[in-house]
């Protein structure tokens, strides 16, 4: 028994496409002579980034290229991710530095108390969102990777906005 | 004291009785108050330098330092009202006018008296104006690096070097606000027991060469532990971080050790994170050792030492479970036992009765002697030809190697491969002191626990626990799960044990029956 499918007759009006295409193609060249866009030409025009975004890190450096880092230990123990690895040492001068300092920025998750922590103000959340990698093992930045990065880096807080309204 | 006069006083309204005499200080922790002190310490003379312990004591003129103030009948002190606490500020603010704020590079930081104290009641800010003094830090010689900023001259350490260790070495130089720590013209902390003065250094003023920016205090494990290098056995703490123990400290312990720990023995840590370790059990298979597992390990064994006899070498730094299991593995075949003791220099702690670092060098040799093992320095001579011997981590000597060859078979229980054994046919991977659970009897015949800090690499397990299971193999009823419950079996085998059990051994242990009442450690009241 076949099924009986009620089939509606319309006017042509209405089931006609030339009229819908129209419409359309009257939106794609409003919208091209329309000077009000909202798309962003990225990567040749990037994006303005907030003084308080948090991006990967960036390690500071004192006047002689060193890291400032002394390796106290309060980054890794306030990470709520657990994403710093710090193994302390002694350099030739007989100063405390990191043998080893790594950050997973994958496991990472942006909160900056790691910025906020440092009494050296050392370790900074950075403002930067490019962080593709082909691997997974390429987030794992070392010390000399951090050193190396030349963003800029966050401003906990805005001196213009200091109570962050 | 039983028949000493008893006073009662008001600690911050806990009342509590002590005998006459006693300091407001130490009754104050018979309440359960810790009164902030620098200067104080249990195991040295009192100096009242500090001025951190002044408590207010009801009807008296003037705060009165609660270290060098005796408790009388009635007092009423108050440790948190207003003028106490206002000059216990005082002092931290006078402390800090010179002490850095180098916390974050201070091995200290965590540990330190002067961080806990001024975070609970000192200044948010201080007021000085002045630049902080600055001197270089100096090596003191020994384990001990002086770093001068940091000290806050509560001269605990010229006390420790002076009436403790008996060798003034130490001293305060110069005067006012100029004075530091000094050596005397010549002079080293050379002594063997002078690493001490880290531990009593309540700041990061005298820290450790070789702990020395290895980690923060807040990472490491800390395990109740018994120093396993000479017969002393001294109470410790081991201290890991991420399963590599990197400090040995002292553990308090008045029947014993007191406060302190000799710079040998503080040392003397590195072996137990040995990675050269056997981790399989291994079996001989024509000219090579191949990993098998436990049971193939085990019945092989049997097989071997099945109608032989046995003679086993057994270690003096195993444990008394270890030993016992041995033992009894030694004279079901009517076999023996030996053990050789590597001997070291004496070196006593002058100010404490009865704390030298002993010659023997292993921890355990009143047991061995006690489970029936000979110790001697050809340990070895006792073994008959065709024996089975049984090396149990036993350090060799070139001249046991003539020995090895009568041995029918030799068999190695041990955490690594003793070189000079090259024919053994089987091995079986056993865990170090830091490794597993168990007891060691020290020279007095005291019996005291150490538990684990570090997992066992591989498939390793204490002797007790591999030799046990070969006795099962051997149709012995001997398997037991825990150190503990072989502890039981032994106890309930040896009169000397009797009664005793991990409860109550708890973390200070308990004399064997019939040791010698000494000081260090034996028949305690």
């Amino acid at each position: 028994m076949a099924i009986q499918v009620k089939v509606l007759e319309r006017p042509i009006r209405q089931t006609s496409y030339v009229r819908a295409m129209l419409k359309g193609m009257a939106i794609t060249f409003k919208h091209l002579a329309n000077p009000h866009k909202v798309t962003w030409q990225y990567p040749e025009q990037k994006w303005d980034l907030s003084p308080r975004w948090r991006g990967t890190h960036r390690m500071l450096t004192d006047e002689n290229g060193k890291s400032k880092c002394v390796a106290c230990g309060l980054c890794p123990q306030i990470c709520p991710a657990n994403c710093i690895k710090l193994v302390p040492g002694e350099d030739e001068e007989g100063n405390r530095y990191p043998l080893v300092y790594e950050i997973d920025e994958f496991r990472c998750i942006f909160c900056g108390y790691c910025q906020e922590v440092c009494p050296e103000e050392a370790i900074h959340v950075g403002r930067h969102y490019e962080n593709s990698e082909y691997s997974r093992a390429g987030f794992v930045y070392d010390l000399e990777r951090l050193t190396a990065q030349t963003h800029p880096v966050c401003e906990m807080w805005d001196p213009a906005d200091p109570r962050g309204e | 004291m039983a028949d000493a006069q008893q006073v009662s006083l008001t600690i911050e309204g806990r009342t509590v009785s002590v005998p006459a005499g006693t300091s407001i200080l130490e009754a104050a922790k018979v309440a359960g108050v810790l009164i902030p002190h620098y200067c104080y310490h249990p195991g040295l003379p009192v100096a009242g330098v500090c001025r951190m312990c002044l408590v207010e004591v009801e009807k008296a003129p003037k705060l009165a330092p609660a270290c060098a103030t005796a408790a009388a009948e009635g007092q009423v002190v108050h440790l948190y009202s207003d003028p106490a606490l206002d000059a216990r500020k005082a002092v931290l603010e006078f402390l800090l006018l010179n002490h850095p704020l180098d916390c974050p590079i201070c091995d200290q930081a965590g540990e330190c008296e002067l961080q806990d104290y001024v975070y609970r009641e000192g200044r948010a800010q201080g007021r000085s104006h002045e630049p902080k003094r600055f001197n270089p830090a100096e090596d003191f010689g020994g384990d001990v690096l002086y770093v001068t900023n940091r000290c806050i001259l509560c001269t605990r350490c010229v006390r420790f070097m002076q009436d403790v260790a008996n060798d003034p070495v130490l001293n305060v130089s110069e005067r006012g606000d100029r004075a530091v720590i000094g050596k005397f013209e010549g002079k080293d902390l050379t002594h063997p027991w002078a690493a001490n003065v880290i531990d009593l250094c309540p700041v990061g003023a005298l820290v450790s060469k070789d702990f020395l920016n290895k980690s923060r205090a807040w990472e490491l494990d800390r395990t109740p532990s018994v120093c396993p290098n000479c017969t002393q056995g001294c109470n410790t703490i081991l201290e890991t971080r991420d399963n590599v123990v990197v400090r040995m400290r002292p553990r308090t312990n008045t029947d014993v050790n007191h406060y302190y720990l000799c710079d040998e023995g503080r040392m003397d840590y590195r072996w137990m994170n040995r990675t050269d370790r056997i981790e399989a059990p291994l079996v001989r298979h024509g000219d090579r050792l191949v990993v098998s597992g436990w049971d193939d390990a085990l019945r092989a064994a049997a097989l071997h030492l099945n109608g032989k006899r046995a003679f086993v070498l057994a270690s003096p730094m195993l444990s008394n479970e270890s030993l016992w299991m041995l033992s009894r593995l030694a004279k079901r075949s009517g076999g023996g036992g030996g053990f050789r003791v590597r001997l070291g220099t004496e070196a006593p702690l002058a100010g404490v009765p009865d704390l030298v670092r002993r010659a023997e060098r292993a921890a355990n040799v009143r047991a061995a002697e006690l489970f029936g093992f000979a110790r001697s320095d050809t340990p070895l001579a006792g073994m008959k030809d065709g024996d089975v011997l049984i090396v149990a981590d036993h350090e060799m000597a070139a001249a046991d190697a003539s020995a090895i060859a009568k041995a029918s078979a030799v068999i190695v229980i041990g955490t690594t491969m003793p070189e000079l054994v090259t024919n053994a046919i089987i091995a079986l991977p056993s865990t170090n002191v830091a490794e597993e659970d168990g007891t060691f009897t020290n020279l007095r015949g005291r019996v005291q626990q150490y538990r684990q800090a570090r997992s066992a690499p591989g498939m390793s397990r204490p002797v007790w626990w591999s030799v046990g299971d070969l006795l099962t193999f051997l149709g012995e009823r001997a398997g037991y799960y825990l150190a503990s419950e072989a502890f039981a079996a032994l106890a309930a085998q040896h009169p000397e044990f009797a009664g005793m059990t991990y409860d109550s051994l708890g973390l200070k242990g308990q004399a064997l029956a019939g040791a010698v009442a000494g000081v260090a450690g034996g028949a305690s009241a």
